[in-house]
């Protein structure tokens, strides 16, 4: 909520501050996730946008299925704004926050409340969410007067309603429908009887028989309402046709409302099947699982593999006879976990023995359940002990302890410490909510995404990159990254409007502590110390914030949370200094793809928090009023995304022996019409359309074949990277493929002088980008090749041999990775096994680089007795693969192969760094390990 | 509370929990703790959870494993020094679980150990097989990998055909097609049947004669099941010393006689290659005859022939080398080679399987082994470069090789090094 401030109070230092900010500050409208907020003040508040909903309306349009999800939906804030000042003026001050909310509860009663808690509304069952309150709902008994046997020919139907369109349409509204007409597309004429054949039309006076519909309107659009069908109520409200244009009329703003029909006779059969026929998501299942809805589906799907996690207490209170008392929290309720909940007394034992016997607390261990190989992890703390179990298969015994201690950070980091997380009672809901995301993470991740589950899932992937002490860092060309720093720098300095001391001279009610900035699950900018990122970035992965914000625009998040950065709770770094003692809060803004987490304090500096505070609305709408700022660099950011960063890399198909690659493309080529016309127009017209930086290309490169090869490859890429542009073809597959289609065209076709040499990458470098790595490898790699392979492969001349690679900053807790939109312009068959293949491996590296480390961390008191990993430090180690090709069907040649290597290398020196490269095998050792070298001098 | 480094074995009855023995530490577990180990495992497979191992902070490491439902045996390690990294240590202390069992089949039978009629005499009986555990627990007995790789650690003679005719010979003429001749504890040469046995076997006769042999008798009868051949019927194991560190052994039946043996055969056939003998005993624990050149820089190698489940292993420490570490020490490259060894078996490699007791017992040891069953591709090749050495192994078809050099050679060198090594023993020797 606003507040509503004299203007004339403080014009003069306003003038100077950007429109947006501001027309946020000034506008007093309430904001959409004021009712949201919980009792405790926490705040988990998730939007999507209108173009994400249609999509998804689409979808659900075209598989005939039911949804049943509610989704608010966002307006530029502008336009909420002058539609709802005049509505909704009311004044209020900070202190007296609490009493207006309830105010604002009564008053402001045009939207639902959600179901998006989240599920802290604690409301949510173990078995199926309660279905939602509605407001519009004008009496408690649903569907009343609708017969028994009647339910089985009911239907449900979601459709989305714009009422703003109505308002802006020039046609004038259908007088004669209302809104029925107008704003669903349902036509109903009272008293068209005529034609009516079957026995109901006598009775059919009293009901909204459905008589026709609107061309484009949202009703047939959904393709579900039927002519003949019989509207009965509006998200549970009955409705006749005496009240429908009322209970339209109360539809505030774009919303989906779930109405009810009564199909005629002779469809009751089908429509029961499709009724209980379970409907596909039409937002992700990521998305509903954040809103807390259907989990138990999930859940279900899992089930049969046995996990858990419980905290159970070590003390034995004799008194008291309650079953399972030492159980003082557990997680999934399943046959497979019931098991694991049986064999407790094992954990407890082996926990409390092992320490005597070997001198070390429990890590893990290992059981095998029926055919299940399941591995436990422990976690001791103080007189309780927290117990993860997990599938061998998910999660190997080398990445059982990062995860387990991930989980344990990042319930700390959220509750202050395990205690205080499991033993209170009410937190149970929560925590089945945090546990069902962790497990449902790590079980089946491909559930979590769009689509259908790919046939390979990167598990090692995310383990490997989730449990890196690092973020996922995109390099910014420096001019935008220099404004991305400023703006952000504007909003931490917090002397705007009310966040300033002297605005009423009182003190702030928090102090920013630093905040960092996503873009679609990018970091790319951030002013926290690394501890206090990595507990950010923590949480953030946890609720799955960041694939969510590249996957789909988000219409608004807002999270509010007290949290306990670990760095802070346990004293800071150095000593003599103490850190304040104050409490802090994170709130997270995201608008579209862009997402800042912000870290307050209160106390110290500031006021004192007092209760549990709710997020102010001053700090969240400058974060999105920064927010908004940025937007504008949205188009800088997508470029940089699409423009692959200096260490250019390769597809691992590219590199099997080129006859295979040609058949396949030639039968892909065959089969898909759009494809051969585009392998023909590329060798038809080599000039077609060029990009930008191929002119500096040219003038480097002045042989003929080069700048042939160069813009046959060239030009479907720029036709991709200029997608909105160019929507015509698919913008992933089919210039990917015509990319290779005319690399690999040219590259054979020349006659072993030319090459295909840096085909792929030289001419898409736009940017002087700071991590040059690449640069210097490639100009490396392709001085010294050419000197050295002159003859040797197949595709004469140095090929770029990079397939992928991770590097990591440990001191600032960032890491770099090609960007999900590289590695899926490789696409081919094999890379994306290559890709999993190479995050497994990463994982036996890392595991051998932490084990052979000086203990650190959290448990680094209990380890530094150890003498050391027996093989001693390792400072690189390196693993060679070879590859097949998959269904090889050729019965007289063997299989092509493939070799790459994997090599990961950690540096103490100069700056703590690790770095995992995956090449291919013809490198010649020598560049290989200058580029180490010279990566690693430079930094980032 | 263990030390650090050290192994405790536990041997109990798998149904009532009877303790049996316990081997290895200096200090034993407390009674009450052998209790709650066993009693953990009984408990969960009570319940359907089978437990199959545990770790603790420092690298300690719980493994258990029941055999044919009668013996329990559980493995303790304290972490510590010997401490590998978490998949390591596991497979080592599996593999020692699975040997020691071998171990108690190949003296006292296996119809003693299944069928527990007398628990008493079962404790006298097991102790006839101590000195075989206590040399598996034992960690510091250097150039012998056997156990670990189940792979004949086997030494390449200068001259192989004239010893090769004398075992045969000599085997035959003892009635038996079973014959061996060791030289340092090592297989020289020996006749095929011999090879057709399974390798788990004939690494437990080596290390069996070489207590024999340590024992310093000229010669005996020992009576031993094969825990995979003939787990219940026993042969006789027949033992002459020919020269001190030169052994022969045959398994045969009930003829002939010790007396007539050492008597009759040993010198008709091996007293003329004495001197070829001597030559074997010249090439010691290099393993590899002085043809096969060995770079300088290299600390120490392993090679098996996964076909012949045979190997070669050798530490060389040239202390004139003017690169040399000379903190390395040889037993600290022992050391190395072997926790290289696991390193790349419990994680790239693959590693025969050796059929040891029933059939669930096997798959259940090859879960442990998921990580490897991860990766989409096959590893071939991997290396490690740690403070004091670095590491290198390959694995072909019929080959896998493990090389430590010294640190100085260059990091891509290793490659090159390695194969050249491997190409140059195999060509010599054609191993």
């Amino acid at each position: 909520m606003f507040n509503l401030i004299d203007g004339n109070s403080f014009s003069n230092n306003l003038e100077d501050f950007d429109s947006i900010r501001s027309v946020l500050l000034y506008s007093d409208l309430e904001p959409e996730w004021l009712d949201d907020i919980q009792k405790n003040g926490e705040l988990f508040y998730l939007e999507l946008s209108e173009g994400e909903e249609e999509a998804a309306l689409a979808r659900v349009a075209a598989s005939q299925c039911l949804s049943t999800n509610h989704v608010r939906f966002s307006e530029k804030e502008a336009e909420v704004i002058t539609e709802q000042a005049g509505t909704q003026r009311r004044g209020s001050r900070r202190k007296g926050e609490p009493a207006l909310k309830k105010l604002a509860r009564i008053l402001g009663r045009k939207r639902r409340p959600s179901q998006r808690k989240g599920g802290k509304d604690g409301s949510r069952g173990k078995a199926t969410p309660s279905p939602p309150a509605s407001i519009l709902k004008t009496q408690p008994g649903q569907q009343q007067g609708v017969a028994v046997q009647q339910r089985r020919r009911l239907k449900e139907a979601c459709v989305y309603l714009n009422p703003k369109r109505l308002a802006s349409s020039p046609t004038p509204l259908c007088e004669r429908g209302g809104l029925l007409e107008a704003l669903l597309g349902v036509v109903h004429r009272p008293a068209w009887t005529g034609g009516q054949t079957d026995r109901g039309a006598v009775r059919q006076d009293g009901r909204l028989t459905v008589h026709g519909l609107i061309p484009n309107s949202p009703a047939i659009k959904c393709g579900q309402i039927l002519i003949g069908d019989v509207l009965l109520a509006v998200d549970d409200v009955d409705v006749s046709p005496e009240n429908i244009e009322r209970v339209l009329s109360c539809i505030p703003g774009p919303t989906q409302v779930r109405l009810l029909f009564l199909k005629p006779l002779e469809f009751s059969l089908f429509g029961y099947k499709a009724q209980k026929m379970k409907a596909s998501p039409p937002v992700s299942q990521l998305v509903r699982l954040l809103w807390g809805e259907d989990t138990a589906e999930l859940q279900m799907a899992i089930g049969h593999i046995p996990h858990i996690v419980m905290y159970l207490s070590l003390k034995l209170d004799s008194s008291s006879l309650q079953e399972e008392e030492e159980i003082l929290y557990q997680y999934p309720v399943s046959e497979a976990s019931s098991q694991l909940k049986g064999v407790r007394g094992i954990f407890l034992t082996l926990c409390d023995m092992l320490e005597n016997v070997t001198g070390g607390h429990i890590i893990s261990s290992s059981l095998l359940l029926g055919k299940h190989l399941v591995h436990v992890g422990y976690w001791k703390e103080h007189n309780n002990l927290l117990v993860v179990g997990l599938p061998a298969e998910r999660v190997p015994l080398l990445s059982l302890q990062t995860v387990v201690g991930d989980v344990v950070r990042t319930l700390k980091v959220m509750y202050g410490s395990l205690n205080s997380a499991f033993c209170k009672p009410d937190h149970a809901p929560r925590l089945d909510h945090f546990f069902c995301l962790f497990f449902q993470q790590l079980i089946q991740p491909w559930r979590l995404r769009e689509g259908a589950p790919p046939p390979l899932p990167d598990v090692s992937g995310s383990l490997f990159l989730d449990g890196l002490p690092a973020v996922r860092w995109l390099t910014l060309p420096p001019e935008i990254k220099m404004e991305v720093d400023t703006v952000l720098s504007d909003f931490e300095s917090s002397d705007f409007g009310e966040m300033s001391e002297d605005f009423f001279g009182l003190r702030r009610l928090y102090v920013i502590l630093g905040s960092c900035l996503f873009y679609k699950s990018y970091l790319i900018a951030n002013h926290l110390p690394k501890e206090d990122l990595l507990d950010v970035c923590l949480y953030c992965q946890h609720f799955c914030l960041l694939p969510l914000a590249s996957e789909q625009r988000v219409g608004q998040l807002v999270i509010w949370r007290e949290v306990f950065p670990q760095q802070r709770a346990s004293g800071g770094p150095a000593p003599g200094f103490s850190q304040p003692q104050g409490r802090h809060f994170l709130l997270i803004v995201g608008l579209r793809h862009f997402m800042q987490c912000v870290l307050l304090e209160a106390g110290g500096c500031a006021s004192p928090a007092l209760g549990s505070p709710g997020p102010d609305c001053v700090y969240v709408d400058q974060v999105k009023a920064t927010l908004l700022q940025l937007n504008t660099l949205e188009a800088a950011m997508e470029e940089r995304l699409n423009v692959p960063s200096a260490p250019c890399l390769s597809c691992a198909d590219w590199f099997l022996p080129a006859a295979t690659t040609r058949d396949r493309l030639d039968s892909l080529a065959s089969s898909s019409p759009v494809l051969s016309k585009l392998a023909g127009a590329i060798r038809g017209s080599p000039s077609g359309h060029r990009g930008r930086s191929l002119f500096g290309e040219k003038s480097r490169r002045s042989s003929p074949q080069r700048s042939l090869s160069d813009s046959g490859s060239e030009g479907p890429m720029d036709a991709g990277s200029g997608l909105p542009a160019a929507p015509g073809l698919s913008p992933h597959s089919t210039p990917d493929s015509g990319r290779r289609i005319g690399g690999r065209r040219d590259s054979l076709g020349s006659d072993g002088s030319g090459g295909s040499g840096g085909l792929f990458k030289m001419p898409r470098m736009k940017h002087p980008n700071p991590f040059y790595l690449g640069t210097l490898k490639k100009t490396l790699t392709d001085r010294e090749t050419e000197e050295m392979y002159n003859t040797t492969k197949l595709t004469s001349g140095t090929e770029n041999t990079l397939f992928h690679y991770v590097l990591m900053e440990t001191v600032q807790g960032i890491f770099i990775a090609p960007t999900h939109r590289e590695v899926a312009q490789l696409s081919g068959s094999i890379h994306p096994q290559l890709i999993c293949n190479f995050h497994h491996c990463c994982l036996s590296i890392r595991a051998a680089f932490q084990q052979s480390l000086p203990a650190r961390g959290c448990r680094a008191a209990d380890r530094s007795q150890r003498s050391g990993w027996g093989l001693g430090p390792v400072k690189e180690h390196g693993v060679l693969f070879q590859c097949k090709p998959e269904n090889w069907t050729d019965q007289k040649k063997p299989a092509p192969t493939m070799t790459y290597w994997v090599i990961g290398r950690m540096l103490l020196e100069p700056v703590p760094q690790e770095f995992y490269v995956c090449f291919h095998d013809s490198v010649p050792e020598v560049p290989v390990e200058m580029a180490f070298r010279l990566s690693f001098g430079l930094g980032l | 509370m263990l030390q650090d480094g050290s192994t405790q074995l536990l041997c109990l009855t798998a149904s009532s929990g009877v303790p049996l023995f316990t081997r290895g530490a200096s200090k034993q577990l407390p009674f009450s703790v052998i209790g709650s180990l066993n009693g953990v495992h009984m408990f969960g497979g009570g319940q359907g959870a089978l437990l199959s191992s545990c770790e603790t902070e420092g690298g300690g490491k719980v493994v258990w494993k029941v055999f044919h439902d009668s013996v329990m045996l559980i493995a303790v390690s304290g972490g510590g020094s010997s401490g590998a990294c978490i998949g390591e240590e596991e497979s080592r202390l599996q593999r020692l679980l699975e040997n020691v069992w071998s171990c108690m089949v190949l003296v006292l039978g296996q119809d003693e150990l299944v069928n527990l009629r007398n628990i008493e005499r079962l404790k006298r009986d097991l102790r006839s097989c101590f000195c075989l555990i206590d040399k598996l627990l034992e960690e510091k007995h250097q150039g012998v990998l056997g156990d670990l790789t189940h792979c004949a650690d086997s030494l390449v003679p200068p001259n192989p055909t004239p010893l090769q005719e004398a075992v045969d010979g000599f085997a035959q003429a003892a009635d038996s097609e079973f014959g061996c001749l060791f030289v340092h504890g090592r297989i020289v040469v020996a006749t095929e049947k011999w090879w057709r046995l399974a390798p788990q076997e004939v690494v437990l006769l080596c290390a069996l004669v070489r207590t024999l042999s340590a024992s310093g008798s000229a010669s005996c009868d020992y009576p031993v099941f094969l825990p995979q051949g003939s787990p219940t019927v026993a042969h006789r194991l027949l033992r002459f010393q020919l020269l001190p560190g030169a052994d022969v052994c045959v398994l045969c039946g009930p003829t002939p006689s010790l007396q007539k043996a050492e008597t009759e055969l040993v010198g008709r056939f091996w007293s003329p290659l004495i001197e070829t003998l001597r030559s074997c005993l010249a090439v010691g624990e290099r393993c590899l005859p002085g043809s096969v050149p060995l770079r300088p820089d290299v600390l120490a190698l392993l090679l098996i022939n996964r076909e012949t489940r045979r190997s070669v292993s050798c530490v060389q420490i040239s202390s004139h080398h003017p690169l040399s570490d000379s903190s390395l020490s040889k037993s600290r490259c022992w050391e190395l080679l072997k926790l290289f060894y696991i390193f790349s078996i419990s994680r790239y490699f693959t590693q025969e399987e050796t059929l040891c007791g029933s059939p669930e017992e096997s798959t259940q040891s090859s879960h442990t082994e998921d990580f490897l069953h991860g990766f989409s591709h096959q590893p071939q090749q991997c290396y490690l470069v740690t403070e004091e050495c670095k590491s290198y192994g390959l694995q072909t078809q019929q080959h896998q090789f493990f090389l430590l050099v010294l640190p100085s050679v260059p990091t891509f060198a290793l490659r090159t090094v390695a194969t050249q090594t491997l190409a140059d023993i195999i060509s010599a020797t054609a191993f």
